[in-house]
């Protein structure tokens, strides 16, 4: 965690133009240094930065700093959770700002892993993930049944439904889900995103789901996509 | 030496039918005669064994949605605290070593075929659970029924497997509240070897059982072990009741199962080997008491599956050190306990059968054999971390599987086996190739792969100039071609058949 070529004389965040701490924190990010990147935003808003402000260019485009480097395999997984930690830390005192000021979050999730698999060291990452992307994330958790999906969609009202599964004989449980939401007449109010070890994008395409996501980094990467997509048709 | 050395034996045409196979010796199982490599001395193992002791007391384990599992503990003296069990200290180890026999025999429909699954034995079975086929024409795609049924033939057609295995591939075409019964079935109709059930419900297992009875007789499997099938911990120490289910099921019926932690180290357990081990043990020590609590002396394998992580993507890796560490003390551990042990097999990470695919394989196979595992599970056709069965590599693995049959026969030192003789006759100089005792041995002397070129660089070119992965292939598609069902009583092929038809009417097909 130290790097001894590193001076790390004691930087005193207040003391940094805008500049130089938005730069800061994006190495306190990319550190993982959550108490940082928590004084550091605060610093902003008190300088009368708006919360969209803080949140796009301090956090999110540090944590997208965060997102090559784990593609390029130079932050390792352990390291992209303390980021994903850190911005957290941040996204905690932004929330209540960016809600009160009507700002639209990038987007909201629910994630969960279907009936019958409780493995969810995937969809955590997913989860870990999108919200170092600017996601709102809500982890139902593992073991869902069609009811506990569309309460969830019910309670939370999110943009993209995330479905996981680890076990072969379980993933066939994501169309059950999907042709539930046809049904409904409400599959076309979610992007729905599905992924897994025994899945593919054939499958993703068979079950009805807008997108498969071979990993953590790849749903990241398409969910704002997909969403920009439906909005802009949308609009 | 002696008047005729040599007698007629059919000229050429019994020289050709007698050269087709290249395994001499059809064994049902290794006996194995080197000795065990033992990694960790005795202080370190102590260390782990006391270590998971406390894991087991102070941490404790899950075993989730089954009452039952929780009553059977409470009643043996570990505290229960809604769905966590904490273990006094040697609580486990006592009840497994009062007793989890050492060896059983695991019973084929085809005696000749039984096997002995513990002690100074190695019994060999295909990869297991993969969704996705790499098939002869080189087309990842998901397995089908049809895959699963070549499997078999071909496991059936490999004297250097022992046993038919379980889901040797997943038919992702058969709805998932059926596939098992046609999965039993092909086992049965297609193989005489022995094989494992379904463990995806505890229904299904129950299904299993029936089935068996059919083949065996229900008294039969009661004081005989027909099935041995894989029980997974969902690690780190939780236990989940579908697993627990399927175990009770086959327990209850005097049924073998492995209790096998599956482990990615890093993301199910800690970063290092011994803290792997520590978690591996713990786990395994609570299922398998758990099995003798079920019924005493239901047969239980210790069981491990332990990969490493890349930290830097999370994705499983395969044929490095760690993992081959990880093998050899749990083996240990395993022979410490008195129970059998599995782990190992064909593994790697790699999407095709290449270099990495090879290298990777090795590496694991042959730590298997060192480290002593009695029941090897995906010794044939894994790739890509055990997403996919590769028929090609199938082929290949099987190759070296044959060759960790003669490795572990150790050395013959026999008269023959001195070669006193051949020494005296040669002497300096000259050769042996032509010599009496070479004449007389060579056929069987050394190991003939069945896909290995050693030929020229000339010839090899002449020949095509093809690499492992084509002939393996041609190997493959003339093992389908060639492959002729051993017998099985009509009588019972109608009862199954009957049981199926009348079971899958029963209920309408569903996705989980």
């Amino acid at each position: 965690m130290t790097d001894d070529n590193y001076d790390d004389e004691e930087i005193i965040l207040s003391e940094l133009d805008d500049e130089e701490l938005v730069l800061q924190m994006h190495d306190d990010l990319y550190d993982g240094l959550r108490e940082e990147v928590v004084e550091g935003t605060e610093i902003l808003l008190a300088r009368n930065w708006n919360a969209e402000k803080v949140l796009n260019e301090a956090l999110v485009a540090g944590m997208t700093i965060v997102g090559i480097d784990f593609r390029d395999g130079i932050l390792f997984v352990p390291e992209v959770l303390l980021a994903a930690n850190a911005m957290k830390g941040g996204m905690a005192i932004l929330k209540p700002l960016l809600v009160e000021s009507g700002i639209e979050p990038i987007g909201k999730m629910v994630i969960g892993t279907v009936k019958g698999d409780i493995h969810d060291i995937g969809k955590n990452l997913v989860g870990m993930m999108m919200e170092g992307a600017g996601f709102e994330v809500v982890d139902i958790g593992i073991n869902n049944s069609v009811e506990d999906y569309l309460a969830a969609l019910e309670e939370h009202n999110p943009d993209i439904l995330g479905m996981s599964a680890l076990l072969t004989t379980t993933m066939p449980y994501m169309k059950v889900v999907i042709d539930e939401l046809v049904r409904l007449n409400i599959r076309d109010d979610y992007v729905v995103l599905v992924g897994g070890a025994p899945l593919n994008e054939e499958f993703g395409q068979a079950v009805g789901a807008d997108g498969y996501c071979r990993d953590a980094a790849q749903a990241a990467q398409m969910a704002p996509l997909l969403l920009h997509n439906r909005r802009a048709s949308r609009a | 030496m002696s008047a005729r050395l040599n007698k007629r034996s059919g000229g050429r045409e019994a020289r050709r039918v007698s050269r087709q196979t290249n395994i001499e010796q059809i064994i049902p199982f290794i006996e194995r005669k080197i000795p065990y490599y033992e990694f960790l001395d005795e202080a370190g193992l102590e260390l782990i064994e006391r270590n998971a002791d406390a894991v087991l007391e102070q941490i404790g384990v899950d075993f989730k949605e089954f009452p039952q599992a929780l009553d059977l503990f409470s009643a043996a003296g570990a505290d229960v605290q809604g769905d966590r069990v904490r273990f006094p200290p040697g609580m486990c180890r006592s009840i497994i070593q009062n007793s989890a026999p050492a060896e059983y025999v695991q019973h084929a429909r085809n005696p000749e075929r039984n096997v002995i699954i513990g002690g100074n034995r190695t019994v060999l079975a295909p990869a297991y659970g993969s969704p996705f086929v790499r098939d002869l024409d080189g087309v990842r795609r998901y397995a089908t029924l049809n895959d699963f049924q070549d499997l078999v033939k071909l496991t059936y057609m490999s004297p250097g497997l022992h046993h038919s295995g379980g889901t040797v591939c997943e038919p992702v075409d058969v709805p998932v509240n059926k596939r098992h019964f046609d999965m039993v079935y092909s086992h049965i109709k297609l193989s005489d070897k022995p094989f494992m059930g379904s463990v995806t419900s505890a229904e299904r297992a129950q299904d299993t059982v029936d089935m068996v009875e059919l083949v065996f007789g229900k008294e039969f499997i009661q004081t005989h072990t027909v099935l041995t099938s894989l029980i997974n911990v969902n690690s780190p120490l939780t236990f989940d009741a579908t697993m627990l289910g399927a175990a009770t099921v086959y327990a209850s019926n005097n049924q073998a199962t492995i209790i096998s932690p599956f482990i990615l180290a890093g993301a199910m357990s800690p970063v290092t080997v011994a803290g792997t081990v520590t978690q591996i043990l713990a786990e395994a020590l609570a299922g398998m008491a758990f099995i003798q609590l079920v019924r005493p002396g239901a047969p239980v394998i210790f069981g491990t599956f332990a990969a490493a992580v890349s930290m830097q993507s999370g994705a499983p890796t395969f044929g490095t050190p760690e993992p081959s560490k990880i093998m050899y003390l749990t083996a240990s551990l395993a022979r410490r306990l008195g129970v059998p042990f599995r782990s190992g097999g064909s593994l790697c990470g790699s999407k095709i059968a290449d270099a990495q695919a090879a290298y990777e394989s090795a590496n694991t196979l042959q730590t298997g054999a060192l480290c002593g595992v009695n029941f090897m599970l995906h010794t044939a056709g894994w790739l890509e971390g055990g997403l996919t069965v590769g028929f090609e590599k199938f082929i290949m693995d099987v190759d070296q599987a044959n060759m960790l049959q003669v490795l572990l026969q150790g050395v013959d030192l026999s008269e023959t086996g001195q070669a006193l003789d051949a020494l005296h006759e040669v002497g300096p100089g000259s050769h042996f190739l032509g010599a009496s005792h070479t004449q007389a041995n060579f056929e069987t002397a050394f190991y003939r792969s069945t896909i290995a070129d050693n030929n020229s660089f000339e010839q090899w070119q002449q020949e095509g100039g093809k690499d492992a992965g084509v002939r393996a292939n041609a190997i493959c598609r003339k093992m389908l071609d060639s492959y002729v069902a051993p017998p099985l009583e009509a009588a019972v092929d109608e009862a199954l058949v009957d049981l199926m038809v009348k079971r899958k009417a029963q209920s309408e097909d569903r996705s989980y």
